[in-house]
């Protein structure tokens, strides 16, 4: 196991739930820390600005000061072992953030760039799942290696590769290594997405939902999406989670063709392993986009619960910086990683593409 | 081995994400009800 890898609190069954309790509490706090300090650091900056307006200083979101944060630590020191199953709740915040996030979003919105994000989700995925393939049979990497890294290119990286996991089984090697390509590829991500479209002039709207379609892993998606603004991170949040919503759709089409090779189990009741394998944090999202549309909360109270999923993200993207160990990631070999730099490269340029074609036709907001 | 352990493979990851959704769902009930008081960042 790499220094990189940090096992979940729920990995320890045979630990008390008080117990496991106190275990997380060290790297929750690291998690807070860090985000907190991220913050303060921005609020110095604009205060520093607003006392010397004639100094240059460049101003930081606490969306990346959190990251680099968490990338000195874990790439300096290391995260050290009290820390690391509650630096895993990372997840839990991120989706906890998504789905009180909802608040923002009207019903009808969710529907309309929902439905939209659906569209482009299903031209992204047919696209990238090719041209995955095609890379990985040219660069001769293992099928099974080309089939993950086709299923986390196109749905939602490390996620829909844990699902597939145990649907296509896999060489373990081959596990491991789709999730550093899909990882090193989001990190890449999280420095190149905003520049570019800083470059392009690209609004909110659509630096968001691109973000959401092109970058792979859920959290790096989101930090993309967040280090061009706040507006920007939230219809990240929508077009993610659209496509998100896929993963069990491509997995049980990987497990039925692998399984048809007599290559890996069958799947007798594709029905429940649809359910089984849906991210079921959307249905949360949803539910509160729909109490917000139903006019349930006050205008306050939908402030109130969007700065409760910003509270909720600052330790998520803490969490990234923190777990990502840029050492371990690049040893992981240069074929899966060359197969997905070209691959990524393909699936910005056609997302950026179908993103440029949907404004200029009208189909956005 | 790389980062296999930061998502679950199974049952994990719907216990994150329903403890998420109850979490979101109960803070939202809080604010509703004006339990929890006005949330600044």
């Amino acid at each position: 196991m790499s220094a990189h890898t940090i096992p979940s609190p729920i990995e320890a069954t045979t630990l008390s739930p008080a117990r496991r309790l106190l275990g997380v509490l060290p790297g929750m706090a690291l998690l807070f820390g860090i985000g907190l300090l991220g913050k303060l650091l921005e609020q110095a900056q604009t205060l520093l600005h607003t006392r010397y307006p004639k100094v240059a200083v460049p101003h930081i979101e606490y969306v990346l000061w959190a990251i680099v944060l968490g990338l000195l630590i874990s790439n300096t020191v290391g995260v050290a072992s009290i820390f690391r199953p509650g630096v895993a709740t990372y997840e839990l915040w991120l989706k906890l953030g998504i789905v009180l996030v909802g608040a923002k979003f009207l019903l009808q919105d969710v529907l309309h760039i929902g439905g939209l994000s659906l569209g482009l989700v299903a031209v992204e995925l047919i696209l990238s799942i090719s041209v995955m393939t095609l890379l990985g049979r040219l660069f001769k990497l293992p099928p099974k290696l080309t089939s993950l890294l086709a299923i986390g290119s196109s749905i939602c990286g490390v996620t829909a590769i844990m699902a597939a996991q145990g649907a296509i089984e896999p060489e373990e090697e081959d596990t491991s290594t789709a999730i550093a390509a899909i990882l090193t590829l989001g990190a890449i991500a999280l420095f190149t997405f905003p520049a570019i479209g800083h470059l392009l002039h690209m609004s909110q709207q659509g630096y968001g939902m691109w973000a959401g379609l092109a970058v792979d892993n859920t959290a790096e998606s989101l930090v993309t999406g967040a280090l061009y603004g706040e507006e920007a991170g939230r219809w990240t949040v929508l077009a993610k989670t659209a496509r998100s919503s896929f993963i069990g759709f491509v997995v049980l089409a990987y497990a039925v063709y692998w399984s048809s090779r007599g290559l890996a189990p069958d799947v007798p009741h594709k029905g429940l392993f649809l359910w089984n394998k849906f991210p079921k944090f959307i249905l949360g999202f949803l539910a509160i986009s729909i109490l917000a549309t139903a006019g349930f909360f006050t205008h306050g109270q939908l402030t109130s619960l969007s700065n409760l999923s910003r509270w909720a993200f600052l330790p998520a993207f803490a969490g990234v910086g923190l777990r990502t160990n840029l050492r371990a990631l690049i040893g992981q070999g240069w074929r899966p990683l060359v197969v997905g730099i070209l691959g990524e490269i393909f699936i910005a340029l056609i997302t950026l593409a179908l993103v440029y074609w949907s404004f200029n036709h009208g189909v956005s907001r | 081995m790389a980062n296999l352990n930061h998502t679950l493979p199974t049952a994990g990851r719907i216990n994150i994400d329903l403890i998420a959704i109850g979490i979101g769902l109960t803070l939202a009930a809080l604010i509703r009800f004006n339990i929890l008081p006005s949330i600044s960042f």
